[in-house]
This record gives C-alpha cells, sequence and structure tokens, in this order.
C-alpha cells in the first residue's frame, strides 16, 4: 500500500484532481451557454429571413473553418487587445468553448429540426398555434431528443478541447500536469494519469450515449 | 362559409391552381374528386392558407384570408383540417394532442379541455385510449385522434385531404362512419377523397378537377350518373 502511494503515478494526483475540477467547471459551463448559442444560431440557420440566416452561417462557417487553438488566443489575447482590458483566463477559457461548441451545436439542433416531418408544423399551424407556439410544444420536444447522442459527442470533445487552455495558462488538468512534471521530471508517469482521468469520463459517457442512442432508436 | 374567387396558385413557374370559383356553404358537405395532380390538395390547403395563394380570393366566415392584416391563427383555429398522414403530435398522448389547442389557444385549464376532448374521443369511439401514444394506434385509430383533434377548437369548417388514402382498407370504414355522423350533424365539410361511394352518399355537392380547374361540378347525382364534360366521363369510367 505504501509503495502504491507513495508512486510516482499517485502523487500527481492532488495537482491533477485540481486541474480536472477546472476542466469540468469550463466544459459544463461553456456547453451551457454554448448550447444557448447553438440553439439560436440553429434555428437562425432554419430562418427564411436572409439576414439571420447570412448571420448565423457566417458564424457557424467562420468557428468551424478555423482551429480551436487560434479562436483560444484570439479570445484571450485579441479581444484583450481590442476592448482594452485584462481578460480573465477562465473567463476566456468558458467564452472559447461556448464560441466554439455554440457553431457545432448550431448544427445539431438544425439538422434535429429539419429531420420532424412537416406535418407536424402543419398540423400544429392547422390547429392555430402560431409558429412560436408550435415550435416550442411540438417541433423542440421532438427535435430535442434526437439532439441528445450528438450533443453527448460534442460533451467528450469539448471536454478534450479544454486540454488547450494550457496555453494560456489555465490551470485545468494538461496545464495543471505540466507544471508538476517539470519540477518532478515524472511526464510519463503523470501523462498517463491524465489520461486515464479523461477516459474515466469520456468511455462511460460514451457507452451511456450508445445506450440512449439504441432506446431512442434514431 | 367560404368563398374562393380566381383563385391562383403556382409553385415556382408551375402553375397548379389556375383560377378557381367556388362557394361553400354553411352546413354543405363538398366533395372534391379529381386525378393525381389536379390540384385538389393545393385548392383544400389554400383554404386555410398551408399554402400561400398567388392570385385571386379567398373568404373564409367572412373573412379575406388575402387581407394582410387578417389573423391568420385566428382563422385556423376555426377552420379544421385532417390530414391524409394524420400528422398526429407522437410525443403526447391521444388526450393530450386532442387538449393541445384548447389549452394553448383557448387558455382553458386541464380539465376543462379534458371534458371538451372526452367527450370526443368517445364520440370517435376511443375513450378508452386516452392515456396511449399515437405509435401504439392502427392508423384507422390515428385518423380518429386525427378529427378529434381537430373538433376540440370548435371549428365552423372541417377540411379532409384524403382522410383515408393512407390506411389500410379494412380501417377506412370507421373513419368514414366518423366523418358521417359528422355530416349528418351538420358540420360544414370539404373532402379531398377517392372515396366515391362517400362522395355519393354523403357529398351534397361533388367538384371534379382537373389540371388545376374545376371541371365540373353537381350534385353526386348529376357528377356520377350524368356527367356532362368528358374528362369527368373518362375519370369515372377509370375509378367506379
Amino acid at each position: 500500500m505504501e509503495v502504491f502511494l507513495n508512486s510516482e503515478y499517485i502523487k500527481p494526483m492532488p495537482y491533477l484532481l485540481e486541474g480536472l475540477v477546472y476542466t469540468l467547471l469550463i466544459t459544463f459551463a461553456g456547453l451551457f451557454f454554448g448550447f444557448i448559442i447553438g440553439a439560436f444560431t440553429g434555428l437562425g440557420r432554419l430562418s427564411k429571413n436572409k439576414f439571420i440566416y447570412g448571420l448565423s452561417s457566417v458564424y457557424v462557417e467562420v468557428i468551424r473553418g478555423t482551429p480551436l487553438l487560434a479562436q483560444i488566443l484570439f479570445i484571450y489575447f485579441g479581444l484583450s487587445q481590442l476592448m482594452d482590458i485584462n481578460m480573465h483566463k477562465l473567463v476566456a477559457a468558458i467564452l472559447a468553448i461556448a464560441l466554439n461548441a455554440g457553431a457545432y451545436i448550431a448544427e445539431i439542433v438544425r439538422g434535429a429540426v429539419h429531420s420532424i416531418d412537416k406535418g407536424q408544423m402543419e398540423a400544429g399551424r392547422s390547429i392555430g398555434l402560431t409558429k412560436g407556439q408550435t415550435m416550442r410544444y411540438i417541433i423542440w420536444p421532438q427535435a430535442f431528443k434526437r439532439m441528445i447522442p450528438p450533443l453527448g459527442n460534442q460533451f467528450v470533445i469539448s471536454l478534450k478541447d479544454t486540454s488547450l487552455f494550457s496555453a494560456i495558462a489555465v490551470g485545468e488538468m494538461v496545464y495543471k500536469a505540466k507544471t508538476y512534471y517539470a519540477t518532478t521530471f515524472t511526464p510519463f508517469e503523470t501523462l498517463t494519469m491524465v489520461c486515464v482521468l479523461y477516459l474515466l469520463i469520456t468511455i462511460p459517457t460514451s457507452i451511456y450515449l450508445r445506450r440512449v442512442e439504441r432506446r431512442l432508436d434514431v | 362559409m367560404i368563398q374562393v374567387k380566381d383563385l391562383h396558385k403556382s409553385f415556382g413557374k408551375l402553375e397548379v391552381l389556375k383560377g378557381i370559383d367556388a362557394e361553400i356553404k354553411e352546413k354543405e358537405v363538398v366533395c372534391v374528386i379529381g386525378p393525381s395532380g389536379s390540384g385538389k390538395s393545393t385548392f383544400l390547403r389554400c383554404l386555410n392558407l398551408l399554402e400561400e395563394v398567388t392570385s385571386g380570393e379567398v373568404y373564409v366566415d367572412g373573412e379575406s384570408l388575402t387581407d394582410p392584416k387578417i389573423d391568420i391563427n385566428s382563422i385556423r383555429s376555426r377552420v379544421g383540417m385532417v390530414f391524409q398522414h394524420f400528422n398526429l403530435f407522437p410525443h403526447m398522448t391521444v388526450l393530450e394532442n386532442i387538449t393541445l389547442g384548447p389549452r394553448k389557444i383557448k387558455g382553458y385549464t386541464d380539465a376543462q379541455a379534458e371534458a371538451v376532448a372526452l367527450p370526443l374521443l368517445e364520440k370517435v369511439g376511443l375513450s378508452d385510449k386516452a392515456r396511449v401514444y399515437p405509435e401504439s394506434l392502427s392508423g384507422g385509430q390515428k385518423q380518429r385522434v386525427a378529427i378529434a383533434r381537430s373538433l376540440a377548437m370548435e371549428p365552423k369548417v372541417m377540411l379532409f385531404d384524403e382522410p383515408t388514402s393512407a390506411l389500410d382498407p379494412e380501417l377506412v370504414g370507421d373513419v368514414l362512419q366518423v366523418m358521417k355522423d359528422l355530416a349528418s350533424e351538420g358540420m360544414t365539410m370539404v373532402v379531398v377523397t377517392h372515396e366515391m361511394g362517400f362522395a355519393k352518399e354523403v357529398g351534397d355537392r361533388v367538384i371534379f378537377m382537373d389540371e388545376g380547374i374545376v371541371m365540373e361540378e353537381g350534385s353526386p347525382n348529376q357528377i356520377f350518373e350524368d356527367p356532362q364534360n368528358s374528362r369527368t366521363q373518362s375519370f369515372l369510367s377509370k375509378v367506379l
């Protein structure tokens, strides 16, 4: 037991777990805002209004066409310079995940809403519901079910993406690992444990999602 | 109840309705028949603006649908529509399907809405299905729920768009029976249908459409026993 606890694999754990808290915080907060952004932009991509459609499309294409690391640096350094402020790292990180995931979630939302049979909208409108009411009570609940599996995927992707925040010294797991092994010279053991911790979250998530997917049969 | 004047409808360059004039009186049952692609479904869908009208005028209950100031949602709540593919809401129980309109549009409480819905379910013979989801129903049962859902808004007119075309033959009868009952209660109905027997028996008037115009109209007797137009004759000789 003593040997195990003193092993180079276990010693970094307190640091890594501290980092994991940040990793999860950024992921959940980022995805929360990302979902709001994605829901509006996804519906915007289905809008007949050319301005709304155009704006949503430009956003989605810009985000999907540029690397996340560039987006992170742009938000943290670029926006800080432009607005002449000192942006908090955590705010920058959450904003970056929100904006990045928002674009991918927009496509998830667009696809799910689009996949609902046209007759559902017609049936809602024909009993006298407005477009908004039909969306809210009829289309969205059905579409949301279909979004669950791809949203889970996005969760896994964004969780892993938070490792890039080590580039701006946000204290997430990878950054904690780097600072730890810089003094202990045990990068192999430390990074092994980083991967183990990631996998402890991602693998159960994937298994759970596959089960949901089967149940929904979509 | 419904007046249609010189109604035109185009999809892009394709003109589907080429000037329709029609009038549907209160308590009248009008059956619209004709070959596929004749524009009869499009005509019906123009009556509650599920299709935008290209030109011409449609009056429902005295209000012009082409008036830009019209509150189309209020008109639609007075015009019931039943679709070929039922279009029930799969994530709601049968009862929720029927009470949605009264709850959200008329502002009924759950109890008030159920007081409207349950007698309607009984009327269409599905009292025992109130708590189930649509996926467990047969096509004929789904269509009867769809009719009850429309009736829950207490419409003044009911539009039926080939209501039995997607059903297995042995399920058609129950749906037609519900429609017959409705007609005998004095509901104004416009029915696009391939059921010539229904048109003959229940229709007060039959409209024969082909290529986007009304070729012939008259009482079921006139149309089915003594059609004047050669297209009507050739269509009926194929379907009867």
